[in-house]
């Protein structure tokens, strides 16, 4: 179980698909302007990701090393038609919203990456819980690229007013060059952190060994 | 000894990759690959029909307020007019123009008599925060009752009769009024023709 939450974990903050891998940024880039497009596009990766980790893994005993790439590669392309074919039917507007870049999810780097790196060497449930970890990883990055774009950019969250008449919208923010200055900001954060909680626990090992 | 054993080794190593294998391999794969997606099409077209179905009507019924029939209007493609208790009250035309960021597609609803009821964007690539800003008040509501002749852009705030433009987004706005004259045009024409 311990192990479980562990793989989950290192795809939200050690090894964040976006932040720290710097995996699929073009997405990242192209439907954060607003936040319920960076949620859709989020939740599409995840269960896409989630959903191939599992194949590869159920299958990685009979498929070929010599053509697993071909057959990676047409296990998301199926995922991510079968997601294009059920938004089209239920959620036509989100389904329009995220236009060319749902069908482009079938070559994110992240996922055959999880794919290749992760899922066709490991049992099923561990591969499951790393697709799921890497999955929410990216979902929580574009929602908090989504979140701020939107708030700086048009004064409202998901669509709501939040800042009042006073608030001159930064229109910079919705446009790319201000995706591309945010994410830089954040990603320079998200180094910032993690060297932070890295000397925390060099400190904490110290600490164990008596050497302070 | 070990060597030979090695080769050995290898040699069933190559096998296993036979070029049937792979082949089959590649087959199952894309064949379940086709069957998983005919299965989920095979329940989802009817719904996304339907669906795009009632997109269409309701953007429609958005535009004539109150018209309970939608006919589509024979040698037009994707005309269509709209019925009040047996009576055309209106005309819901497509209009195309050339925007900022590609082309403005737009749905018009005209009256018989050549007035503007209501415009709808249906797809764009203009600015977002500016030029976007066309398919929201208060530019939109100014085309309400208009006719061709004062469908012309202007920047002067004293001219209440013409079309203001949206700021910084010019282009955009010219490009709209365009495009909806042109639809208003060619439904005078089409009933002054009848």
């Amino acid at each position: 179980m311990r192990e479980l939450w562990d793989i989950f974990r290192k795809g939200i903050i050690a090894e964040n698909p976006i932040f720290v891998l710097a995996l699929s940024l073009c997405p990242a880039l192209a439907v954060t302007s607003s936040a319920i497009n960076s949620l859709t596009m989020g939740l599409a990766v995840m269960f896409v990701i989630t959903a191939n980790n599992t194949v590869v893994s159920i299958t990685r005993k009979i498929v070929n090393p010599k053509v697993r790439v071909p057959v990676y590669i047409t296990s998301v392309a199926t995922i991510v038609t079968v997601v294009q074919l059920v938004l089209q039917a239920y959620l036509p507007v989100l389904y329009k919203a995220l236009g060319i870049y749902l069908a482009l999810i079938v070559v994110f780097a992240i996922i055959l990456a999880r794919a290749e790196v992760f899922a066709s060497k490991n049992k099923v449930t561990p591969s499951f819980f790393d697709g799921l970890g890497m999955g929410c990883g990216f979902l929580l990055a574009l929602l908090s690229i989504g979140i701020i774009r939107e708030l700086l950019g048009t004064g409202a969250i998901f669509g709501i007013k939040v800042l009042g008449a006073w608030y001159n919208p930064a229109l910079i923010m919705i446009l790319p060059p201000g995706a591309f200055i945010l994410i830089g900001y954040m990603v320079a954060g998200f180094k910032m952190l993690t060297e932070h909680m890295e000397k925390v626990k060099l400190e904490k090992v110290k600490l164990e060994r008596g050497e302070i | 000894m070990s060597d030979e054993n090695n080769i050995k080794n290898k040699v069933n190593h190559e096998k296993k990759y036979s070029i049937f294998q792979i082949a089959m391999n590649l087959t199952v794969t894309c064949l379940v690959s086709g069957a998983v997606i005919a299965g989920t099409y095979f329940i989802t077209a009817p719904v996304a029909l339907k669906t795009a179905a009632k997109i269409k009507t309701d953007s429609m019924k958005s535009l004539v307020v109150g018209a309970q029939k939608f006919n589509p209007i024979k040698g037009k493609a994707e005309w269509f007019t709209a019925e009040k208790d047996g009576k055309i009250v209106a005309y819901v035309v497509p209009a195309e123009s050339k925007g900022y960021g590609g082309a403005i597609k737009m749905l018009v609803s005209v009256t018989p008599q050549g007035k503007i009821i209501n415009f709808d964007i249906l797809d764009s690539k203009e600015t977002p925060g500016l030029g976007d800003n066309a398919s929201k008040d208060p530019f939109k509501n100014q085309f309400k009752g208009k006719e061709v002749k004062q469908l012309e852009v202007t920047k002067d705030p004293t001219k209440v009769d013409q079309i203001q433009a949206m700021t910084g987004a010019t282009i955009s706005s010219k490009a709209v009024t365009k495009g909806i004259k042109e639809a208003v045009q060619k439904v005078t024409q089409f009933v002054g023709g009848k």
